[in-house]
């Protein structure tokens, strides 16, 4: 079933890239089919406890293939990707004009967005989670990148892809060590970790679960991300991708989370978006950038509650996830359609929609409450269990939650009374173009869960509690309460919502600047450096002079034999076979010396090639036939290019100076001396008898032929053969790119 | 240039050209119980080509098409055999009786000499095509001579 659905989603997401052009708008509709089956599967298996897996075994000896695992805490969160992500299909379809350009292109980006995202929370194994993992950034960097006319939103795809796609290079540094640790690269079967490996594993992985679920001080991606179409700000930038974070997280809490690292460094990072996040979000008025300040401030109180890793924190986290995905994709889906039928975001511009969009109102109050932890809905129950959690507590970790989770949520409580008031409440007053039913349903359905969650908290507790045990490794699960009685939390989250209240109608009527983008500028920043580094660099290294290229690589070559020159002997040396060779090699190093002396191009052409056919002469001595055959036609090919290239060159080589003249002589002697001391070094340590018997015998049995040689070369070591075709082709390819590149171009190209 | 200036090279190039071809086919067929194979093969076309471009007789082109081809079969060659479950690279050998030839054998290493020859011949091509091989064999002056800085 697992690996029917995902194929589901390609075959779908195939047929629309082939015919997203001829179907539009309506390849939206189709691109909502793969998910919603994907939704309803898992909502008829809530409540089961037996998890299902799939595997594809790709190399078996080294555990490499897709893994997939779906449990309870997997159910949950299929639902929350597919179901949202069908709602956003349905949603897009009313999002775009018939007009608008690109949308089956839209479409199947985000519906391949979707099935990255469920390989993701399927994933078993570390090697299919991290491919899953970069897969969603790739994903995500084309649809913040969807509308490409906008250098805004080309700069925002690019941050975010170096920051995420970065944080996924972290990660998986993070996961190899996890997984050397825990002795499995299945995460399901891991065991606590424990060395220095875990360790440095723990904050690797943290780190990267920080830059996907953007984690202050790696946030500065998501507002600008804003600049995407409103449907991916709802689905992917804050239901589902930034979760992946927190999954990865919370999949991870039973192997590394009695780590004394991993749970400070979580804390650290939780407890600061929690407040830096929740403060941005108060003084933006771009009504998107303001939901996305508040999700990097909610993605922290999640990251708080799994990193403290207690039973009852797990399960506040859990709720708190179901909860945060249906009210701010709610909010998010019913920014989008003030968006498009107001024409702008900018909440002072906004005002009095309460009466001209009462649906919208009521869909945006409903989730708004939730997100404050208002009862009578989910986000209260969340909230509560929260605030519950971080006082059953101990020792400093108790304050540090507590006054996080506390002081977030009166910020949280803030945010949401002026984003409310600032659209629906009195000011200037915007005449909202006709509604279109496919953006309103979906919105109003997400809202409506919210309730509905809260109605049927007694279900919900069920599948939530077999989730939160698989995380919490089977401990005992508390309970939740849609009203908990008069508890010291209980009169904390009614003064949080009064003191929230508060502060958010102060900050209502006080006009606040909007902070300049800082940490956006600085990200790009480093990015343009690191290029211009780069640039310099290469500049320094390809300085474009082939003589000094020439006399690097030989100096290098010549190092690579110093290891070697202990090991040089000279006892198995003795003169020759035949005095014949001594003759042939005699002229191979006049002929060598003449090529060095001589001063016409000439000359210096016509000395290797006699060199080179000299020593075909000493291969036919040593009966070898292949050789011979090929040293000629290489050696006749080669004085073919030397007549062509002398066309353009001058007669005579230029005249060198005393200094550049010793320093040739210098490498060139080194060079030679390193060639000595390989080959001495080499015959003086025979690695074992050489295999000529087995080869000769192969040959005619498997290989089918008695030219040894050929056969060695297109059977046995064909791979080898392989490797130096490829090689060939590349060079090929340069030459001709070099030959074809513009001449005066003086800098190296781009 | 040199066809220019020499009717005895036009000619001669000319005339043993669809020899030497023979030569390599042989060399290509013989490799496999004597002395050839595919990169001598490709090494003797690749001088075919040269000579006649230095004859003037040939513009060498479409260096990249033949490494393409080359590279097509060699890839082919190598990876097929994974679809049946076996090894990377593993051949297979075909033995028949034909008419006129007598007993042949041939093995899918000869495809993958075949492979190994085009990318030669690809290199001879893009190397002379780089060197501006064409305007040297086909102009009528001989060229400024020019001194090449260090």
């Amino acid at each position: 079933m697992i690996l029917g659905l995902l194929l589901l989603h390609l075959a779908v997401c195939g047929l629309l890239a082939a015919s997203g052009r001829r179907l539009g708008r309506r390849g939206l509709l189709v691109g909502a089919v793969p998910p919603a089956v994907t939704a309803i599967w898992s909502a008829t298996r809530l409540g089961t406890s037996a998890p299902q897996t799939a595997e594809v075994t790709w190399v078996k000896g080294l555990d490499l293939g897709l893994t997939f695992r779906v449990d309870a805490f997997g159910d949950v969160m299929t639902l929350i990707v597919s179901g949202i992500g069908a709602l956003v299909f349905v949603y897009a379809h009313g999002y775009f004009s018939p007009e608008a350009a690109g949308t089956g292109r839209f479409a199947t980006t985000l519906l391949a967005f979707s099935t990255a995202m469920l390989g993701l929370v399927w994933s078993d194994s570390v090697w299919s989670l991290f491919i899953f993992w970069e897969l969603t950034s790739v994903t995500s960097f084309l649809l913040i990148g969807h509308k490409s006319a906008e250098g805004t939103a080309l700069a925002a795809a690019r941050r975010t892809l170096m920051i995420t796609g970065g944080g996924g290079l972290v990660l998986l540094a993070g996961l190899l060590l996890v997984a050397r640790a825990a002795d499995t690269t299945l995460i399901s079967q891991m065991l606590p970790a424990h060395g220095a490996s875990a360790v440095a594993g723990a904050v690797l992985v943290m780190v990267g679960a920080a830059t996907k679920s953007a984690q202050t001080p790696f946030h500065v991606w998501l507002p600008g991300a804003m600049v995407a179409p409103t449907p991916v700000s709802a689905y992917l930038h804050s239901a589902t991708m930034v979760k992946a974070g927190v999954v990865l997280v919370a999949v991870l809490g039973p192997a590394l989370g009695h780590l004394a690292t991993w749970q400070t460094l979580g804390l650290a990072f939780g407890i600061a978006s929690l407040l830096w996040g929740a403060g941005g979000a108060l003084r933006h008025r771009d009504a998107k950038l303001i939901l996305a300040w508040g999700t990097v401030s909610q993605l922290g109180m999640l990251i708080t509650l799994f990193s403290a890793g207690t039973p009852k924190a797990t399960l506040a986290a859990l709720a708190l996830l179901v909860a945060h995905a249906l009210f701010k994709g709610a909010l998010f889906l019913v920014v989008g359609e003030v968006d498009v039928r107001a024409g702008t975001r900018n909440v002072d511009e906004l005002g009095g929609l309460a009466r001209s969009m009462p649906g919208a109102f009521w869909t945006a109050v409903l989730a708004g409450l939730s997100m404050a932890g208002a009862p009578p809905l989910l986000g209260f129950v969340a909230k509560e269990a929260a605030i519950e959690a971080a006082l059953a507590l101990n020792g400093p970790e108790r304050w540090a939650i507590g006054a996080g989770v506390i002081a977030g949520s009166v910020l949280t409580v803030a945010y949401t009374v002026r984003l409310l008031v600032k659209l629906f409440g009195p000011g200037p007053r915007t005449e909202p173009a006709r509604r279109r039913t496919a953006t309103a349903a979906p919105a109003a359905l997400l809202a409506a869960a919210g309730v509905a969650g809260y109605a049927a908290l007694g279900p919900l507790l069920g599948v939530l509690k077999s989730a939160a045990g698989r995380l919490a490794g089977g401990a005992e699960m508390p309970t939740l309460y849609r009203w908990p009685g008069l508890t010291a939390a209980l009169g904390i989250s009614l003064a949080v919502l009064a003191a929230g209240l508060l502060v958010g109608l102060l900050v209502t009527r006080r006009q606040v600047r909007v902070p300049a983008p800082r940490g956006a500028r600085w990200s790009d920043q480093c990015l343009e450096a690191t290029l211009a580094f780069a640039k310099a660099v290469t500049g320094r290294v390809q300085h474009g002079s082939l003589p000094v290229y020439l006399v690097t690589m030989t100096a290098a070559a010549a190092l690579a034999t110093i290891p070697f020159l202990g090991s040089v002997g000279v006892g198995h040396l003795f003169a020759w076979d035949t005095p014949l060779q001594a003759i042939l090699a005699a002229t191979v190093v006049g002929a060598a010396l003449g090529a060095a002396a001589v001063g016409t191009r000439l000359g210096a052409g016509l000395a290797l090639g006699a060199a080179g056919i000299t020593i075909s002469a000493i291969f036919v001595i040593a009966g070898a036939p292949d050789l011979v055959l090929t040293q000629l036609l290489v050696e006749t090919v080669i004085v073919v290019g030397f007549v062509l290239a002398f066309g353009r060159l001058s007669r005579r080589f230029p005249p060198v100076g005393l200094r550049w003249r010793s320093v040739r002589l210098g490498v060139a002697g080194v060079g030679g001396a390193a060639v000595v001391v390989g080959l001495l070094a080499a015959s003086h340590n025979p690695a074992g008898a050489p295999p000529i018997a087995e080869m000769v015998s192969g040959s005619v049995g498997e290989g089918g032929g008695k030219n040894v040689v050929n056969v060695i070369l297109t059977d046995m070591r064909a791979l080898d053969t392989l490797g130096e075709v490829v090689v060939l082709a590349v060079v090929a390819v340069g030459i001709l790119a070099l030959a074809r590149a513009p001449a005066d171009s003086g800098s190296p190209a781009p | 240039m040199i066809a220019a200036r020499s009717a005895i090279i036009r000619l001669g190039i000319g005339a043993v050209s669809p020899f030497a071809v023979v030569v390599g086919c042989y060399l290509l067929f013989a490799g496999h119980n004597n002395p050839g194979g595919g990169f001598a093969a490709g090494l003797v076309f690749g001088a075919v080509f040269a000579l006649r471009t230095i004859a003037g007789l040939h513009r060498p082109a479409h260096g990249i098409a033949w490494v393409a081809v080359g590279a097509l079969l060699v890839a082919a060659v190598s990876v097929l055999p994974l679809l049946w479950r076996d090894v990377l690279l593993d051949q297979y050998v075909l033995a028949a009786e034909l008419p006129l030839l007598g007993a042949v054998k041939a093995g899918t290493s000869l495809i993958f000499d075949l492979g190994v020859a085009a990318i030669v011949i690809g290199v001879v091509l893009a190397v002379l095509d780089g060197l501006g091989a064409t305007e040297l064999a086909t102009d009528q002056t001989p060229p400024a001579r020019r001194s090449v800085p260090e």
